[in-house]
């Protein structure tokens, strides 16, 4: 008797071990329904639309950079031309594209609309045709990872802005700093990793925290096409200046250095340096950075919602999101917050629209010499101080965030920029008067963009007619072009959920 | 040897041995006892909870919900699942609270008992505080006080530390349903040779780089 019962009991306890064994392989099967995205990301997705369906949080308040109703004292997320505000820009970009339109940013959603709409890039009818090299494409899109991987980099630097506008439709989005398998961030463009090696530094020991900011950093950074890099005949390559160091004398002697220029300046004959945005570089001389804090951290502050906290991808000013962003430290009222910013913005502004008036006077000061007959020797040492007064007050002004994140190196910037510019113009008028000419050189007016434009020798209603056509008969096209080629993509989807 | 001897007197002595016909069904039975014990903890992944990896306590789906909030939390840097959920006094209670607290998950999981939302019970308060208290005790209490108040630490510890840090570190809504689709790994967890820069566009500057060496 005994021993059938022990023979039971044994059997029983196979068979609940079995039981427990299937119970264990059935939850595990449930897990991979349990928390299961929507689609599989492929390689690189452009298309954010896809992505959304992964992370709907994200990607909704990521759509929100569409919106431009958002306005600060001095900034803006909707349309602002700039030109129109401060006219005597015309006369420090002559020669340059920058005179025709220039305006203030807005948010990533409308990165392709926006270098589809500017006159800068002109109106190409052909493929081929246009002022612009691909490479502005670089950082308005998730197509340019893709792309470069198609075609390969240098390949992609060597075509015109024209050749690519059927395959760069989708505005910069999720693949341009996730990796899609693990949503870690990610560098996608090659320019910063180069711009690490050349420092002598890794970008793959970054930190988490360093790397939300290191994937602003590469396209919030100034940077020039280097069109003779060995084994790059013919590419426009994408290369940021930080070989000997970020801060402007540093850029500044490099350039030198290379002898490079961006253009050269039809009235004072100057060759002129562009600085674009060095929002990154600014940023880290700030006291924001040397406290470890990111760019994300308050361009990107969390936000709760549901339960869940995850990061806010509305990217903008943080001046509409204060709560979110400054409160996490600064337990000040609102109000006293924003005035602090202003204070700085308006302080540096100031100094900066003066020093932008001088640098104008002195180019129209130089064309005068050159009229009156100065010779490249006399001309050589004041060219030198408006090309590096130009790039110091462009350096300062067109990283828009810079007068809050670093106050202090802008302001410098600023001054120093101020000094060079007259110095120059005092050797400036010791050389008018010595060619004849003792007394204020004839301005034009400063107020009057059209006048300016037309000053310099800009056609502007050709310049309109020409992008309104292309606007018209060209973008539709490449549009109808790139959605096709993007209907033929397969979308993997996991759960239909 | 002796083990075996005694076991074999301790099974004769109280009649466990089957009689001669009885014994091959028996000892068969017995192992498939043992092999499908085996082949339990491998499917349960038994070793992996004797580990300190948050990865173990996402084994069940169930606690995806806390460990996403956690990997979004400012604690996902400093401390994991165990640094605050088992007890820290010593290693024996550690494992002893962990073994009760885990084979009471894995009974109420496998009868499909577990509630919308998961709540601590009144043992894992007590652990929970106390390892609240453990790390951050400095905040808390204050040296000087301790030596010339007499209940000052009493005072500063005994209220729970959620009643007033609700959102610590799973934030405020608990529920099944409240987060959203996977388990992302984050930096902190991944492996050590991971890159940021993209396999298609390492390869390509690799190219381009030795193209340069055999040009120059």
């Amino acid at each position: 008797m005994k021993n059938w019962i022990l023979f039971l009991i044994t059997a029983v306890v196979v068979f609940l071990l079995a039981m427990l064994a299937y119970s264990i392989m059935d939850r595990k099967n449930e897990a991979k329904y349990a928390y299961q995205p929507k689609v599989e990301i492929g390689n690189i997705e452009p298309r954010d639309s896809i992505w959304g369906l992964n992370y709907p949080r994200q990607y909704q308040s990521y759509m929100k950079t569409k919106d431009t109703s958002f306005h600060s004292m001095y900034n803006t997320s909707g349309h602002v031309a700039v030109l129109e505000e401060d006219p005597e820009l015309v006369i420090l970009w002559a020669g340059y594209a920058f005179s025709k339109e220039y305006n203030q940013p807005k948010g990533h959603a409308h990165a392709v609309e926006d270098i589809r709409q500017i006159l800068r890039t002109g109106g190409p009818m052909e493929p081929g045709e246009g002022p612009m090299p691909s490479t502005c494409w670089t950082c308005k899109s998730p197509d340019v990872p893709r792309l470069m991987k198609e075609i390969g980099v240098t390949e992609f630097y060597s075509k015109k802005w024209s050749d690519l506008g059927a395959e760069v439709i989708n505005p910069i989005g999720c693949a341009d700093c996730h990796n899609p398998e693990t949503m870690n961030l990610t560098i996608t463009r090659p320019a910063l990793v180069e711009a690490f090696e050349a420092m002598g530094k890794d970008v793959n020991a970054a930190s988490h925290q360093q790397m939300r900011s290191l994937v602003c950093a590469q396209c919030h950074v100034e940077y020039y096409f280097d069109k003779d890099a060995p084994d790059k005949k013919g590419a426009q390559y994408l290369t940021f200046p930080w070989k000997d160091g970020m801060d402007v004398e540093s850029v500044e002697s490099y350039y030198d250095k290379l002898d490079f220029a961006d253009w050269v300046h039809p009235i004072s004959k100057t060759r002129m340096l562009k600085a674009q945005h060095p929002d990154y570089e600014l940023f880290s001389l700030g006291v924001h950075a040397k406290r470890g804090v990111s760019c994300a951290d308050c361009h990107m502050p969390y936000k709760t919602e549901g339960g869940q906290k995850f990061t806010d991808h509305h990217i903008g000013s943080p001046l509409s999101n204060v709560e979110n962003s400054c409160f996490v430290c600064h337990r000040e009222k609102k109000e006293d917050l924003i005035t602090d910013v202003y204070d700085r913005q308006r302080t540096i502004k100031k100094g900066s629209q003066n020093l932008m008036r001088l640098i104008a006077k002195a180019h129209i000061e130089a064309g005068k010499a050159w009229e009156l007959g100065a010779s490249e020797e006399q001309m050589k040492p004041i060219q030198e101080g408006i090309r590096h007064a130009q790039w110091r007050w462009d350096y300062a002004v067109a990283s828009h965030g810079a007068a809050f994140h670093a106050p202090l190196p802008t302001s410098s910037i600023v001054t120093s920029g101020t000094s060079i510019i007259e110095e120059s113009r005092l050797q400036l008028a010791r050389l008018l008067a010595d060619l004849g000419h003792n007394k204020p050189v004839e301005m034009p007016d400063f107020n009057d963009t059209e006048a300016l434009q037309a000053y310099i020798g800009l056609d502007m209603e050709k310049e309109r007619a020409d992008k309104a056509q292309f606007l018209q008969e060209v973008v539709p096209k490449w549009l109808e072009e790139g959605k096709k080629r993007e209907a033929g993509y397969s979308i993997e989807m996991i759960s239909n959920e | 040897m002796g083990f075996w001897q005694t076991t074999k007197r301790t099974l004769f002595r109280w009649k466990l041995i089957p009689p001669h016909r009885w014994r091959r069904p028996a000892i068969m039975l017995v192992a498939a006892i043992v092999g499908l014990g085996i082949y339990v903890l491998k499917l349960s992944n038994a070793a992996s909870y004797l580990s300190d990896d948050p990865q173990a306590c996402v084994n069940c789906h169930l606690m995806t919900p806390q460990y996403i909030t956690w990997t979004h939390s400012s604690h996902r840097e400093v401390a994991h699942c165990n640094d605050c959920h088992v007890p820290h006094d010593n290693v024996f209670n550690k494992y002893f609270f962990k073994a009760k607290d885990g084979l009471y998950h894995a009974s109420i999981f496998t009868l499909r008992k577990e509630p919308e939302v998961i709540r601590a019970l009144a043992p894992s308060q007590a652990v929970i505080q106390s390892n609240c208290i453990r790390c951050h005790q400095d905040q808390v209490t204050d040296a000087r006080m301790t030596a010339t108040i007499a209940n000052h630490k009493e005072m500063r510890t005994d209220r729970t530390c959620w009643e007033c840090h609700r959102d610590v570190p799973h934030g405020k809504i608990k529920s099944l349903s409240s987060v959203g689709y996977q388990i992302e790994p984050i930096k902190e967890y991944a492996p050590k040779d991971m890159e940021v820069i993209p396999a298609w566009l390492k390869s390509s500057m690799q190219k381009q780089n030795t193209q340069n060496e055999s040009n120059d």
